[in-house]
């Protein structure tokens, strides 16, 4: 009986025995069989896909820590096509809430391309908007109960930032502004586009959510602190607005800066536009130059460039402030005759004079008298002609013309020397006369404060871009034209501070002539003298009430003068003088 | 001397089953440790899936926080803005100031507001490039690893 029993476990345990080599041999085979390797490299093919990681871009605030540009949450609405129960519920709450045609939308959610799983009906959706969208799903799921479906079942909604702009239009022409692509244009937005935006980080994560993963460290983008004074942007904006409708301007700007650094602290365009819509620029603008002027737009800047002029004759030791002439009124050069603003001869004049009065029949004599080498070699020195170096993208060059150009005759000796037949951009004037304001030192104008990365601050340093004249040059044309402001009672004067500065009025060329009717009527000046902290330019496009810089841009000039000591806490010279006494 | 094993012999001879026994026992034993490596597996898989969910939901959680945190600071710059602040500065009464309303007064020590400073005490944050291998290697990849190492050795 018992060798029965021990023979019949035998027999069963060889059973079992060759039943589970069989499923060894059969798992063994599977595992090995051609189509095994078909469906490891299917399952391999799946099991990892490459995700890229993009940064968020960095914000940009104005020197005081007011937001300028940062980001916003907005959404991708979509359907998932193999969850949509009910596509008419989705078209209508969609067309309804977003103002999409019904059906288009219908017809897309019904005829999908051909092997899709998921598709965008519409990007970039307000969050309010996509809030109701979402809570319209969650109440018809509510509705539909917990066996059911809800209408919008396969509606997805995919957050994602957007850049916002919160101050609208205040220094648009100085931020630019970036498209739905993320690419920067114009402004800070362009010239720091690859810093602001960071660097997208790609890695390949497994598709297995119960995988753990390699977390992609993605810093956000360089975050940018500008020189710009929020509030004195405003206020120069304002400021400018008026002057157009005061004195019926087509267009002008208005630019402050630092001279002993070459901060930008405003620079207001007539021409802006509100960055959240920036797709209206082409509405806005009729070019590329339209959105920047002070850098962008070249033009004769008449009168001022007389100050470059005298800082030449200056220091070539041609003149001295109390060197005098004879002025009769017009002068012949390059066998063409210049006469003054006013065709009227001043007589006997000296050098403060000469500025005080802007007499072109003076200019010529000193740019003759120095000669046509050094007269271009300071203009050269001065950055006419160059870029600035300023940190905004689309900055022209501008255009001086030198003897042996071929469009250089002996007469552009004369009229170069008080800014006619010369080419240049507000922000190369700034430049250029800054090395006055600046005991002989010329600045590179600049918007760039500091970077912010990982936590840390980068503070920009000042740039200076040569000392085209001496220090006492400086100081002494500082103080000449101090005077001649003075000795006219210009409309430039700022009550309490002591100012240096020059009105320039230039005739437009028209087809080849100067128009009589139409002028740049312009300002550059800086103070306190003594310690100079701003330079403002006013430059006003064809003003109608009056043609003359002195009766247009100065007055704006000392308005923003008297605007910008105000904010910029800035006591007038008699209280400063007594903090440096004590 | 011989009479031990002939006595052992004859033991085993009247009770085969020892030697079964014996075979049954160190199958079981087998059974068990296999038994154990699986639920170590197991449970190491198992705690390295939740590691990785929570990764997961975390790195949402800051993502959304990001987001919120943005949207704030953009609505709180809106609010704040130079034509919303003078809006309301003029509903409540206020003008702006004129040179002649500025009275100044000398005050020592005082020092002037220095521009915006963003700088951030905290150190930066370090790579997470850094897990560990234990953290998101299973059983058998550790296996795998050995092996080929060994094979290069």
């Amino acid at each position: 009986m018992r060798s029965q029993y021990a023979r019949r476990v035998q027999v069963l345990a060889g059973a079992m025995l060759l039943i589970a080599l069989g499923i060894v041999v059969q798992l063994t085979r599977i595992q090995n069989s051609p189509e095994a390797a078909v469906f490891r490299q299917q399952a391999e093919n799946y099991a990892y896909e490459w995700k890229t990681f993009y940064p968020n871009r960095g914000e940009i605030y104005d020197r005081n820590g007011r937001l300028l540009a940062g980001q916003k949450t907005v959404y991708e609405i979509g359907v998932d096509l193999n969850t949509v129960t009910d596509p008419h519920a989705i078209a209508f709450a969609v067309s309804r809430e977003l103002g999409l045609n019904y059906d288009n939308l219908m017809n897309v959610i019904q005829n999908p391309p051909e092997g899709i799983s998921y598709l965008v009906l519409a990007d970039f959706v307000d969050a309010q908007k996509a809030l109701n969208l979402q809570e319209l799903k969650r109440a018809l799921q509510e509705q539909a109960g917990t066996s059911g479906l809800g209408g919008l079942t396969g509606l997805q909604f995919k957050a994602h930032p957007q850049r916002s702009y919160p101050e609208n239009a205040l220094a648009s022409n100085i931020l630019g502004f970036v498209n739905r692509e993320g690419k920067g244009y114009f402004g800070i937005e362009e010239n720091y586009d690859n810093l602001l935006a960071g660097n997208p980080v790609t890695v390949l994560i497994p598709t297995d959510p119960n995988k753990a993963y390699e977390i992609p460290r993605v810093p956000d983008g360089t975050t940018m602190i500008l020189t710009i004074n929020r509030d004195l942007q405003a206020a120069a904006e304002d400021i400018l607005d008026n002057a157009l409708l005061e004195y019926g301007a087509q267009d002008g700007t208005i630019v402050i800066m630092n001279p002993q650094n070459g901060e930008l602290l405003a620079m207001a365009v007539s021409r802006r536009m509100d960055l959240n819509n920036f797709w209206n620029y082409g509405t806005v603008y009729n070019n590329a130059t339209e959105f920047n002027p002070v850098i962008s737009k070249t033009y004769e800047p008449g009168s001022v460039l007389k100050i470059l002029t005298m800082a030449a004759a200056l220091d070539t030791n041609t003149v001295t402030p109390n060197t005098t002439y004879l002025d009769t009124g017009s002068v012949l050069i390059g066998g063409v005759t210049i006469q003054n603003w006013d065709r009227n001869p001043w007589g006997i004049q000296n050098m403060i004079g000469c500025l005080q009065h802007s007499l072109n029949v003076c200019m010529v004599n000193l740019s003759t008298q120095m000669g046509a080498t050094n007269f271009y070699n300071y203009m050269d020195a001065f950055g006419l002609g160059h870029l600035t170096g300023v940190d905004l993208a689309g900055e022209s060059a501008g255009r001086l013309k030198v003897p042996g150009d071929a469009d250089w005759y002996p007469v552009d000796l004369g009229t170069n020397s008080f800014g006619q037949g010369v080419a240049v951009t507000p922000i190369q004037m700034m430049a250029a006369v800054s090395a006055v304001a600046n005991d002989g030192r010329m600045v590179t104008p600049h918007v760039l404060y500091a970077m912010v990365r990982d936590g840390r601050q980068y503070d920009v340093p000042a740039q200076f871009s040569g000392s085209p004249i001496s220090t006492q040059t400086a100081d002494t044309l500082t103080e000449m034209l101090a005077v001649s402001l003075e000795s006219e009672s210009s409309l430039a004067l700022v009550p309490g501070y002591r100012v240096a500065g020059k009105t320039g009025t230039a005739q437009i060329p028209v087809n080849g002539f100067y128009d009589g009717t139409q002028t740049n009527a312009s300002f550059i000046g800086w103070g306190p003298v003594d310690d100079p902290q701003f330079m403002i330019y006013v430059w006003l496009e064809r003003p109608t009430t009056s043609p003359w810089g002195s009766e247009t841009a100065a007055p704006v000039f000392s308005e923003m003068a008297q605007k910008t000591v105000i904010l910029l806490d800035i006591p007038p010279d008699f209280i400063r003088q007594q903090i440096a006494s004590q | 001397m011989n009479i031990p094993n002939i006595n052992l012999i004859h033991a085993y001879r009247i009770a085969p089953w020892r030697i079964q026994r014996q075979w049954i026992g160190n199958a079981l034993l087998l059974v068990v440790i296999l038994a154990m490596v699986a639920a170590l597996y197991l449970n190491v898989t198992s705690r390295t899936a939740i590691a990785g969910r929570e990764i997961q939901d975390l790195m949402n959680a800051i993502a959304i926080s990001q987001q919120a945190s943005s949207d704030l600071q953009t609505q709180l710059a809106s609010l704040t803005s130079s034509v919303a602040f003078e809006t309301r500065a003029r509903e409540l009464g206020f003008r702006p100031i004129q040179p002649e309303d500025l009275e100044y007064l000398i005050v020592p020590g005082y020092v002037a507001p220095q521009p915006l400073n963003l700088s951030s005490n905290t150190a930066p944050q370090l790579s997470a490039l850094t897990i560990p291998p234990e953290y998101n290697q299973s059983l058998l990849d550790w296996l795998d690893e050995r092996i080929s190492s060994r094979r290069i050795q």
